[in-house]
């Protein structure tokens, strides 16, 4: 009954009409970056922060929450009509999207994409509900031990699962924390790696380093490339039939309880999500040798779980204060630079803005409905601007956004820095998704083990005494050590490329 | 390739060797506790340790990285210098020219040169993404941009 209730109050919050234009704008601005080459929803993400300065910390946490599950449904469009993902999310889904598309069935595969994507995420949206209560109240009796047991587990979670090469994730969750302890000491306040610049005293901010490491890096990896003129196949009608819809059903049932569950995984990305849940379609249906060849259980699944596993990722964040993936991160330092620590507290403390930004999951997901259905011929017509145009909009908006995060032209150059450094790392493939998690984690994984050991006197024996820290660091140890854990780093390792993470 | 794989994991080395060192030159243990200097120690350290097992993998001969050229092509690699060029140009210009004026110049360069985009039209975004933006953030979002220092372009507005 309270959840009830709660959830009426997050509605009466998210329907105020301010917070449905910022909805919608996260919205339109997700699927925009879906839609574009050059620019995913990290960076997009950190982008936007600047742009939530003088807004209430509900209504820019709904308008960065939107634009992450948006740009699922934005870079489903690209795979269908044009078999390039516009997020790795979706390159499952380019298989049987863009056959359909040659059959003259791109409306049909876009139509039940964003059907599925919107049950997808409602389902997830559900799921946070209900999560929600139990299990921040559990999170209540953490300690400093038992958090710091918990960000350990989660980071582990995240490495083990990121990229190709565990001992390279590793390297990038160490270098994101060794960033994040620049400027002050949280517990002494002494200043560290500063060298004695005022510029380096609060820290390198995480906005310039994020929009370094993911928008321009990606940005000098494409002038590596040629781009063409793109050329969009026909729509057709976006109207499926009886027979699409039947066949979607058990797509969608699927897609949405895979990609809530993974969500729910640190580590795990909205593409491994989208990759089992076509396995999971090709393994249940009859004719598994059609795949490929323009099924629509081969879009509708996928899609579904990606949208589900985009909105399940905000569960830890709620409820324990843990972000799932990068873009999570940059949410929950959204959340920090507006003054809320996301977890347990949230729903104690700011009881509103927690069930104002979950109503508003709702909200959002039918905007975007509605966008990614009448309105898809807008953004057909956006996808024919040539990338030599798109990048340098792109850049100027990076500038914009690393200027004005605190005014100091120092950003722009540390931005610079680290998209040189983005651009070698990703020649050298390392997953940058780690960097962003330590970046944001690292200062409290610190505070809560310096804590812990001043608790103890530096007794390291305290880890030992808390059964629930227990229990997470044999979680951990597990993570890191058994090779079981390998089914999941093969499924990671047959999608190219560094996701993201979404 | 091999070589470069190389040089970057020894450099990350040096890179470990140097935070552990500033790290040793901070408190490392207080009588509290863990000092300012025991995290990034062992962070240190261990990205140090990682670095070396990465060094010996990649220095096998089986095991190492695949043939090719690190930078496919010298054009892309001109076309990146010329971005990074433009963005440092564009960070050391903006106190002295101001948002507009070196907004405006940055994106005519992009758009233009590196984008070959036909001149109106890269005329008219540059107009928009420098005067525009510097309105609609100063006006509506309370994000002031930065205006020219020097007095002459300041009179003129920018």
């Amino acid at each position: 009954m309270d959840t009830l209730h709660n959830l009426l109050m997050g509605f009466a919050v998210a329907m105020t009409p301010q917070n449905l234009v910022y909805a919608f704008v996260g919205s339109l601005l997700g699927t925009l970056i879906g839609v574009l080459p050059g620019i995913g929803p990290v960076a997009g993400a950190a982008m936007l922060i600047p742009l939530t300065f003088q807004m209430t910390p509900t209504g820019a946490i709904i308008m960065l929450t939107a634009l992450f599950y948006g740009t699922q449904y934005g870079g489903t469009i690209t795979s269908v009509l044009l078999n390039v993902p516009g997020e790795a999310a979706s390159a499952v889904t380019c298989l049987d999207g863009y056959e359909m598309t040659k059959q003259g069935r791109a409306g049909v595969a876009l139509a039940m994409a964003a059907i599925g994507s919107f049950i997808g995420g409602t389902f997830a949206t559900v799921a946070l509900v209900f999560a929600a209560g139990p299990l921040s109240r559990w999170a209540l009796e953490f300690g400093p031990v038992e958090f710091f047991a918990l960000i350990v587990l989660g980071l582990s979670l995240l490495m083990g699962l990121a990229g190709k090469s565990m001992i390279k994730a590793l390297m990038m969750g160490m270098f994101g924390m060794i960033l994040a302890m620049v400027g002050m000491d949280p517990v002494r306040g002494l200043p560290r790696f500063t060298f004695g610049h005022m510029e380096l005293m609060d820290g390198i901010g995480f906005v310039p380093i994020i929009m370094g490491l993911f928008g321009l890096a990606e940005i000098l990896e494409n002038a590596e490339k040629r781009f063409g003129p793109v050329f969009v196949s026909r729509i057709g009608s976006l109207v499926p039939s009886r027979e699409d819809l039947r066949r979607s059903v058990g797509p969608i049932v699927r897609g949405s309880v895979i990609g809530t569950l993974l969500g729910l995984v640190p580590g795990m990305t909205g593409s491994a999500s989208s990759f089992l849940a076509y396995i999971a379609e090709k393994k249940s249906s009859r004719q598994p040798e059609r795949f490929g060849s323009g099924m629509i259980e081969g879009v509708v699944g996928p899609e579904t779980a990606n949208n589900a596993h985009a909105n399940g990722a905000i569960i830890p964040l709620f409820t324990l204060g843990i972000p799932a993936s990068p873009t999570v991160a940059v949410i929950m330092g959204a959340f920090l630079m507006h003054g809320l620590i996301p977890g347990p507290f949230l729903f104690k403390d700011h009881a509103d803005v927690a069930w104002g930004i979950i109503a508003s999951f709702y909200v959002g997901n039918v905007i975007l409905l509605i966008l990614n259905l009448p309105l898809i011929g807008i953004w057909v017509r956006i996808l024919k601007v040539p990338y030599g145009m798109l990048f340098g909009i792109i850049m100027a908006f990076m500038v914009v956004g690393a200027y004005s995060v605190s005014n100091s032209i120092f950003d722009i150059v540390i931005m610079t820095l680290f998209g040189v450094i983005g651009f070698l790392l990703r020649k050298l493939e390392f997953p940058l998704a780690p960097v962003v998690l330590t970046l944001i984690l690292g200062p409290l994984m610190e505070r809560s083990l310096r804590q812990s050991l001043e608790m103890s006197q530096g007794d390291i024996a305290i880890f030992w005494e808390s059964p629930i820290a227990v229990v997470l660091l044999c979680l951990t140890a597990l993570v890191l050590f058994a090779p079981a854990f390998k089914f999941f780093r093969r499924g990671k390792g047959s999608l190219a490329g560094d996701d993201e993470g979404a | 390739m091999q070589r470069i794989h190389q040089v970057s994991a020894l450099l990350f080395v040096a890179f470990s060797a140097f935070v552990m060192k500033e790290a040793l030159d901070m408190e490392y243990y207080t009588r509290l506790g863990p000092g300012a200097g025991f995290f990034p120690f062992w962070l240190g350290g261990l990205l140090g340790a990682l670095a070396i097992v990465w060094l010996f993998q990649v220095s096998r001969r089986d095991g190492g990285p695949r043939d090719g050229a690190f930078f496919p092509n010298k054009s892309g690699l001109v076309q990146i210098g010329a971005i990074l060029a433009s963005l440092l140009a564009t960070a050391g210009l903006m106190t002295a020219l101001g948002f507009q004026l070196t907004m405006f110049l940055f994106l005519l360069f992009l758009l233009r040169i590196l984008g070959r985009q036909k001149t109106p039209a890269a005329l008219i975004v540059a107009l928009l993404g420098s005067v525009g933006v510097f309105h609609i953030f100063g006006r509506y979002l309370d994000v002031p941009l930065p205006v020219a220092s020097l007095s002459l372009l300041a009179k003129l507005g920018l």
